[in-house]
């Protein structure tokens, strides 16, 4: 795997991780997005039978994202976790109680709908709207903002952003990326069992695409 | 026997005094089955196939029950009519129902297909009729229901309707699946006998075989020797040279049909999409306006009511011409139809056939078919057709192998039913066709996915479908069971929505993907007629009356067809003939446009195997025209973009159709005489299918079929409401998140070897290359596009993508390049 790459917002230090994470270096804060924990588990508890390993190693990314950069914050922009408990988050439990003085804020999302004694018990602070830390707010579906040039710079989710590029004879590649705008950034899904929205790259001011553990700036 | 049988007797003389004179194929079936024989009738569409099977159930009966068949009633199940087509059975069962009261029997005749509601279906289970018409798919469902071994006890004959469109498809192995449960269950006393109808296809031995498996009998194959004439015209374009290379729609040609259309009784007008046949039926409007009212349009999504009144306005002559599809192909016969017109490629001699038969249904009439091309190559297409019917030579349908997804979709079929003991079924499935090679690990491989979903996260896992109780398999969660008899079936469609007036009134279905696409007040075309969405509400869209010039005509998915083998080699020997005396009126049509490829490049000889070479704006194009059928393409150009690719990193963009394909590339492709004998090698072959099928995206393409089928993806109904969208995810994804977690996976793998049986088979790949490496190569460098590679680069279907390049490499090329525009 590659080095995360350093982006400047602000005169605050976000670190780009290949791995569909945002370390903010000021705050200690990591940032992901579209987690959804649990929905392999969710699959399978209906009777469709996809491998659990997904979320096995959507797991293992995250805590080791959490100890590479010592984060004391962790940011979710929402769909930290897919739908009603099931076993599988046991297994995000069992590592919460060993790691409980990282603070973890959610910023509500549609699938967040655990109930509120769930997320109190997993010491989970859940901020329904918008969330606002140090100049910087957070949202999980960027269009329920009116998102201006005056606005705070805003971090979001929900959408699973993905680019396609396009070369002579016909050829197109299409990667997750982190999708920038003047005053927004919008994170990919951090969960490896989501599709991709194609975007436009014309209305971003800056795409970094992920491929193959590396970070690159187009 | 043929004297003395009551049964015989009686029907015969029914017969007489109805003036209905059998058939000598429907004599010698009457006594096979009397004789308790099982085989396979082959007779074309609209000549009493019916009736060789069903009057012998009837025979039957009457012998079995010789003073007392007029009073006896609810006898039980006797005949089980497995038929294709949900339109089919109303007729059938309507010219069954007639011959039981006007004989005098007290038979009931049952309907059961997805139309059938849900009062019929429990009176059904009370008591079953004597005959009951049945699509694969409700069989299945039959099937999921307690206590349905009782259903079959009384049954004497299974009957399958159209085999020929069954077999081959994966709605054969579901038929194949429940014949095996019905008649290796012993869930009757006496012995069930199979008996299959199908229209002529090349390997009728075949066919019988598959079918009668499970009964591990030779069985009889009887033929209708009925020779209907059929002639076959072909409508040339006046100006050649103005008629497009490429297309697929032909409408510069419409105004050619108005005098066929006006000469003959009634026209049916084959067109192969059903997006096409929108547009064609607004074009034939508007160039003969006259026909307003006598003409309607008939597809498979067009709302049933509106289907059912096209068809009955055909039996009853009030219309002058129908627009149709494949929907039109089966069926019950209009008698008034005397032409029928085929717009584009049929691709396959069979279908040419069978629609040209839809045609001159009176006794002593003439099958008239017309081939309109839609662009100027199809010409020679239309020559090669003709040649084949001459030649009789008509395609095979290839059974399918060890079908995992239908398997395993069938056993929870059986788990929500009765339940299943695992070695005793596996007994019985190993003597279908189809999974006669399914070997005791895999079988147990499959079990496991039914049981533990693969490999579980031990405590963490709550998998929940098949359980084991006692050694029974068995669904006990009735959210699931519901959920799989919703979704009991192999035919796999895209997520449709139906439409719908706002005043009220369905018009037909369409896909979820094009209507997504279009703003409240856009107008599209459905029907024959232009609509303007108002909104999109419980998964309903509504709609009301739009007067807009410029509509949408949808464009739904699927529809392409490669050629067949048989027609293409037939093509190769047709396209040789290009430019000699006897060429024939469609290849002496096209002589400008053969000395402009003659002069740009070569026409290549039935020996010749011709390579282009083009620069173009858009990258380097190498086209190479081995006339083998889309299918064959798709696998060689594969091969060959994979050699290339190991010579120097390159990356690849693939189309084809069925004369050739085209690798496309944005750097020159090293090819040329040192190497050109060397890449068609049929060396390391095998390797190199492997290398090719893994780093293409055939197996991903195949692997959507297969997750809906084997209860991955749950496509919810047309107009349901809710959907439970937490369970949503694609099979791109699934395939993707496979690829990574569990590659070893059985529905995965069989997503690689469809392909590799299908798309990749190493004989008929063997044997092209074989032909291949006796040919000369033809190298040539055109300056422009040639006549023939026009089509492959203009609509070829584009679907493959092959790389050997690192993909940092790519996007760092792709970059500058949009910084150079």
């Amino acid at each position: 795997m590659t080095a995360p790459l350093l982006h400047i917002v602000q005169q605050n230090r976000f670190w780009l991780s290949p791995n569909r994470a945002i370390f903010w270096e000021d705050e200690k804060a990591l940032i992901v997005s579209d987690t959804h924990f649990g929905k392999t588990g969710h699959f399978r508890k209906h009777g469709i039978a996809v491998p659990p390993q997904v979320y096995q190693e959507d797991l293992q990314r995250f805590f080791t994202l959490i100890q590479a950069f010592k984060a004391e914050k962790i940011i979710i922009v929402g769909d930290f976790f897919h739908s009603v408990a099931n076993e599988e988050l046991k297994l995000f439990l069992k590592w919460r109680s060993d790691f409980l003085s990282i603070h973890f804020i959610l910023v509500r999302g549609n699938h967040d709908i655990l109930h509120n004694n769930w997320y109190a018990d997993a010491a989970i602070t859940v901020q329904d709207g918008v969330f606002t830390l140090n100049g910087f707010q957070f949202v999980h579906d960027p269009a329920v903002l009116a998102i201006s040039n005056k606005s705070l710079f805003t971090f979001s989710g929900h959408i699973h952003p993905g680019i396609a590029m396009r070369g002579i004879a016909k050829q197109s590649l299409q990667f997750p990326c982190f999708y920038f705008t003047q005053q927004q950034c919008i994170l990919p899904a951090f969960s490896k069992f989501s599709g991709l929205k194609i975007m436009k790259q014309k209305k971003a001011t800056q795409v970094f695409v992920l491929n193959e553990g590396a970070v690159i700036p187009l | 026997m043929k004297s003395t049988s009551p049964g015989y007797t009686i029907i015969q003389s029914w017969l007489n005094s109805k003036q209905f004179k059998p058939f000598p194929f429907q004599e010698e079936t009457w006594q096979y089955i009397l004789n308790r024989e099982s085989g396979l009738v082959n007779a074309p569409t609209g000549c009493g196939k019916t009736y060789a099977v069903f009057l012998a159930a009837l025979m039957q009966f009457i012998n079995d029950h010789p003073t007392s068949w007029q009073q006896q009633k609810n006898n039980g199940l006797q005949l089980l009519w497995i038929t294709p087509l949900r339109a089919l059975a109303k007729d059938i069962c309507r010219a069954m129902e007639e011959a039981i009261a006007s004989i005098g029997l007290n038979w009931k005749v049952g309907i059961r297909n997805g139309d059938t509601s849900t009062s019929e279906r429990s009176k059904q289970k009370k008591n079953m009729p004597e005959v009951l018409i049945i699509t694969p798919e409700s069989l299945h469902l039959l099937l999921t229901q307690k206590g349905y071994p009782s259903f079959f006890t009384t049954l004497q004959i299974i009957a399958v309707d159209e085999w020929h469109e069954l077999m081959g498809s994966k709605r054969g192995v579901q038929t194949e699946l429940a014949i095996a449960r019905i008649v290796l269950g012993r869930l009757n006393k006496k012995s069930t006998l199979i008996w299959g109808i199908s229209a002529t296809i090349g390997n009728l031995e075949e066919a019988k075989e598959v079918l009668l498996a499970p009964l591990k009998k030779q069985g009889v194959i009887i033929r209708a020797v009925i020779n209907k004439p059929l002639e076959v015209h072909t409508i040339i374009p006046d100006e050649i040279e103005e008629y497009p290379w490429a297309g697929h729609l032909g409408i510069k040609l419409a105004n050619k049909l108005i005098p066929i259309i006006e000469q003959s009784k009634t026209t049916l007008i084959f067109i192969n999409t059903r997006g096409m046949s929108e547009t064609w039926y607004q074009t034939l409007l508007t160039v003969a306006p006259q026909l307003a009212g006598a003409i309607a349009l008939h597809h498979g999504s067009i709302e049933q009511e509106l289907r059912l009144w096209v068809e009955e306005a055909l039996h009853t002559e009030k219309l002058k011409a129908v627009v149709c599809t494949a929907s039109l192909d089966l069926g019950v016969d209009f008698r008034p139809v005397d032409t029928v017109i085929q717009v584009g490629s049929p691709k396959g001699v069979a279908r040419f056939l069978q629609r040209a038969g839809r045609s001159g249904h009176r006794p002593g009439a003439t099958s008239k078919i017309y081939f309109l091309p839609t662009h100027s190559l199809e010409l020679v297409e239309a020559a090669a057709l003709k040649t084949a019917i001459e030649e009789q030579a008509i395609e095979s349908k290839e059974p399918m192998l060890l079908c995992f997804d239908v398997l395993l979709q069938f056993l929870c079929t059986l788990a929500i039913g009765e339940g299943f003991i695992a070695q005793d079924l596996f007994e019985e499935i190993k003597l279908t066709h189809c999974f006669a090679d399914l070997q005791q690990n895999e079988w147990q491989q499959i079990l496991h996915h039914l049981t533990n979903g693969g490999n579980a996260l031990q405590q963490y896992d709550e998998y929940k479908k098949v359980v084991v109780e006692d050694g029974v398999y068995r669904i006990q969660n009735k959210r699931i069971a519901m959920r799989h008899r919703m979704h009991i079936g192999t035919i796999v469609s895209d997520a449709m929505l139906k439409v719908k007036f706002m005043s009220g009134g369905y018009i037909g279905v369409i896909e979820e993907w094009f209507i997504s696409r279009l703003e409240p007040g856009d107008a599209f075309t459905l029907a024959g007629r232009n609509l303007e969405l108002v909104m999109i509400k419980d998964m309903q869209v509504m709609v009301k009356k739009s007067s807009a010039k410029k509509t949408i005509v949808p464009s739904w998915m699927g529809g392409r067809m490669s050629l067949s083998a048989n027609l293409s080699e037939v093509l190769r020997n047709t396209f040789s003939k290009a430019l000699t005396p006897d060429a024939g009126i469609e290849l002496e049509s096209l002589t400008s446009l053969f000395k402009l490829q003659a002069q740009l490049s070569f026409i290549p000889k039935e020996n010749e195997l011709l390579i282009e070479q083009i620069e173009g704006k858009d990258g380097f194009h190498l086209l190479v025209y081995p006339f083998e059928g889309r299918q064959v393409h798709e696998a060689m150009s594969a091969i060959l973009a994979y050699r290339i690719s190991q010579i120097k990193p390159m990356s690849f963009s693939i189309s084809m159709n069925d004369y050739g394909f085209e690798l496309l590339s944005d750097q020159p492709i090293p090819v040329d005489d040192s190497n050109a004998y060397d890449l068609f090698t049929q060396d390391h072959l095998l390797t190199d299918i492997q290398h090719s099928v893994n780093s293409t995206e055939m197996a991903k393409r195949k692997f959507r079929d297969i997750a809906v089928i084997g209860g991955l993806i749950f496509q919810g109904m047309p107009g349901e409401k809710t959907k439970a969208r937490h369970l949503q995810s694609s099979a791109s994804l699934l395939f993707k998140v496979f690829e990574e977690f569990d590659p070893s996976n059985i529905l995965l793998r069989q997503a690689y070897q469809e392909v590799m049986a299908q798309q990749m088979d190493e004989v008929r790949l063997r044997q092209s290359l074989q032909r291949i490496s006796q040919n000369k190569i033809m190298l040539s460098f055109p300056k422009k596009l040639t006549p023939l590679s026009f089509p492959i680069i203009v609509d070829g279907l584009n679907r493959n993508n092959l790389s050997s390049e690192k993909l940092e490499d790519r996007i760092k090329k792709m970059q500058q390049q949009l910084a150079g525009l």
